[in-house]
């Protein structure tokens, strides 16, 4: 049983490893600089920050 | 972008820069989009399929357990074979394979890269539809394996590994083609999930379904999963889906991106360790339910930080719940996720955990969690993904009203009286003076306005199946307003008309 207890501590490190590496990644490739360009990434010409994009069928204003 | 008439040539060249720009993103969109059709509508279509099936027998469970002689006479119909498959089902089925088309949508939109090889996702499909409806015959005909959210017998998890293992690679294939500098917060919840669950299945199945363990080890390990398999799947796809739709229908950018940030990476670090929560009391060392309990506290953290967001980022914008169907839903399902979360961290405590544990206080907070905010969101997303797929929108915004408030009214009628009835449970059977039929008695009234409630949940699926089906076969009314996908006469002009050279010849 102790052999489980070991495995699964292992595995659950590794767990925290993965992430902790992740988040070295990130720093080193300048994620976590400039937060404002981050946030507005997903917007672009076509669906720019202040227009809605969903609305009920028949409900979309023209 | 300025539709203004231009008044000197500068800003008349600009605003066809801008023209020219907006056309290319709105092609980019699309071709996006359409590279993820196939798979995501696969996926999505046998979700609601499992939604529907996953109703009935949940239904049944919980009309057996107030009215234990209902259709009792096959033992396949028995409550010990139909509530795990209903739990199979909803888990594997619906909320899986929901999460898996999102996944696969936003990872396109997000890394701005087309999915390569769709058609193979559909084998990953097919495989996952196979072995979950192998898993649920195999449950009904007595061959569950009885490990809470692993019933599934030995050949089914194998199976279900090289299904998730393709998407999870697809999904690393899509990142590494990414063509969006930025790794969005949503980026990081999806790449987690695609990455962590395969290997956590495999290695639970391994030590508990292919060989396994010995003693309570298994009951470890058991938590182990079933805490991470919300935490380390389903909460990071529902949480990446809010955190994509939530600006993108209002149009504004998350509240603080800092903050979630913070969030995801404080859910990485924290969540794994919380699974030995569920065996407090049990007979496992003292220090592995201390450190779940730590574990367990500290993802108030990124609770907290999710909450915020969410709730600044809507604040002004409340009235729009009146016309976007998708943000009703993803609304809602953060609304849930926040309570969930701080009542999951609170049960985590010993002195909470002793009357709530083995009563429906437990049931209802897991309903609060993979209903109330996973499933919520996923029909949120279903609602904004399904028409830039199909290219077809939702035939009836009255059935949606119905879906919504069908299921909103559902989950709330059935999380607070239960939780009520479950907490005097727990509090009746810590108290030895109480007879035990009298605590089971004393339940009854609860069970039922869960079925009730349960009815009510149904309804909606069904509305809901009804919108899927006509949209995926472009029944109902042709809309002739512009509709979610392109301004279509933009786009064909932009095509005819070589629009980069016109620029360019005035003197840009």
């Amino acid at each position: 049983m102790s052999t489980t207890y070991v495995v699964l501590g292992i595995s659950a490190l590794m767990f925290g490893a993965t992430a902790v590496l992740a988040l070295a990644w990130a720093l080193r490739k300048g994620q976590l600089e400039n937060f404002q360009r981050g946030a507005t990434s997903i917007f672009d010409a076509d669906e720019p920050v202040g227009r809605p994009t969903d609305f009920f069928p028949g409900g979309r204003p023209r | 972008m300025s539709l203004e008439p231009a008044t000197t040539p500068a800003d008349a060249a600009r605003a066809r820069l801008e023209m020219v720009e907006r056309i290319r993103m709105n092609r980019e969109r699309i071709a996006i989009d359409a590279s993820t059709r196939l798979p995501v509508l696969a996926f999505f279509g046998s979700s609601v399929f499992w939604l529907i099936v996953g109703s009935v027998f949940a239904l049944l469970a919980s009309v057996k357990l107030h009215s234990p002689h209902f259709l009792d006479a096959q033992s396949w119909l028995t409550f010990g074979r139909v509530r795990p498959v209903h739990l199979n089902i909803v888990a594997y089925g619906w909320a899986a394979m929901a999460g898996v088309g999102a996944l696969l949508w936003l990872m396109a939109r997000l890394t701005r890269a087309e999915l390569q090889y769709p058609r193979v996702l559909l084998v990953s499909c097919a495989i996952w539809n196979f072995a979950v409806a192998g898993g649920v015959i195999a449950i009904l005909a007595g061959y569950s394996n009885s490990i809470e959210y692993l019933e599934f017998p030995a050949w089914v998890p194998p199976l279900l590994t090289v299904a998730y293992a393709l998407v999870g690679l697809w999904t690393m294939i899509m990142f590494r083609d990414r063509r969006e500098h930025h790794v969005y917060v949503s980026q990081w919840y999806l790449i987690a999930a695609a990455f962590w669950f395969p290997w956590l299945y495999t290695a639970v199945n391994m030590l508990l379904v292919i060989h396994p363990v010995l003693g309570v080890t298994q009951g470890t390990i058991t938590w182990w999963y079933g805490h991470n398999v919300l935490g380390l799947w389903f909460t990071p796809i529902g949480l990446a889906t809010v955190y994509y739709l939530l600006p993108k229908v209002l149009g504004r950018p998350i509240h603080s991106y800092y903050l979630s940030i913070v969030g995801f990476w404080s859910l990485a670090l924290f969540y794994n360790w919380a699974g030995a929560h569920h065996l407090v009391g049990g007979p496992i060392p003292a220090w592995l339910v201390t450190t779940s309990v730590v574990g367990s506290m500290m993802m108030l953290i990124p609770v907290a930080t999710t909450a915020i967001n969410h709730h600044f980022t809507m604040v002004g914008n409340f009235r729009r719940l009146k016309y976007s169907p998708t943000l009703r839903f993803i609304v809602f399902g953060a609304m849930c996720y926040t309570l969930v979360s701080v009542q999951g961290s609170l049960e985590s405590m010993r002195s909470i955990n002793v009357p709530t544990h083995f009563t429906h206080f437990v049931v209802a907070h897991a309903h609060l969690g993979l209903y109330g905010f996973f499933s919520m969101v996923m029909f949120g997303g279903i609602y904004y993904i399904m028409p830039r797929l199909t290219g077809w929108e939702w035939a009836s915004a009255r059935l949606i009203q119905v879906h919504f408030w069908g299921t909103a009214a559902g989950i709330i009628i059935y999380f607070v009286p239960l939780t009520w009835g479950g907490l005097m449970q727990g509090l009746m059977l810590v108290n030895p003076k109480v007879a035990f039929i009298d605590i089971v008695k004393y339940t009854i009234p609860y069970l039922w306005i869960r079925t009730g409630s349960g009815i009510l949940m149904t309804g909606g699926h069904t509305a809901f199946a009804v919108l899927f089906v006509m949209n995926l076969l472009h029944l109902g009314e042709k809309r002739d307003e512009p509709m979610l996908l392109a301004e279509p006469d933009e786009i064909e002009a932009g095509a005819e008309e070589p629009m980069l050279v016109g620029v360019g010849g005035e003197g840009i």
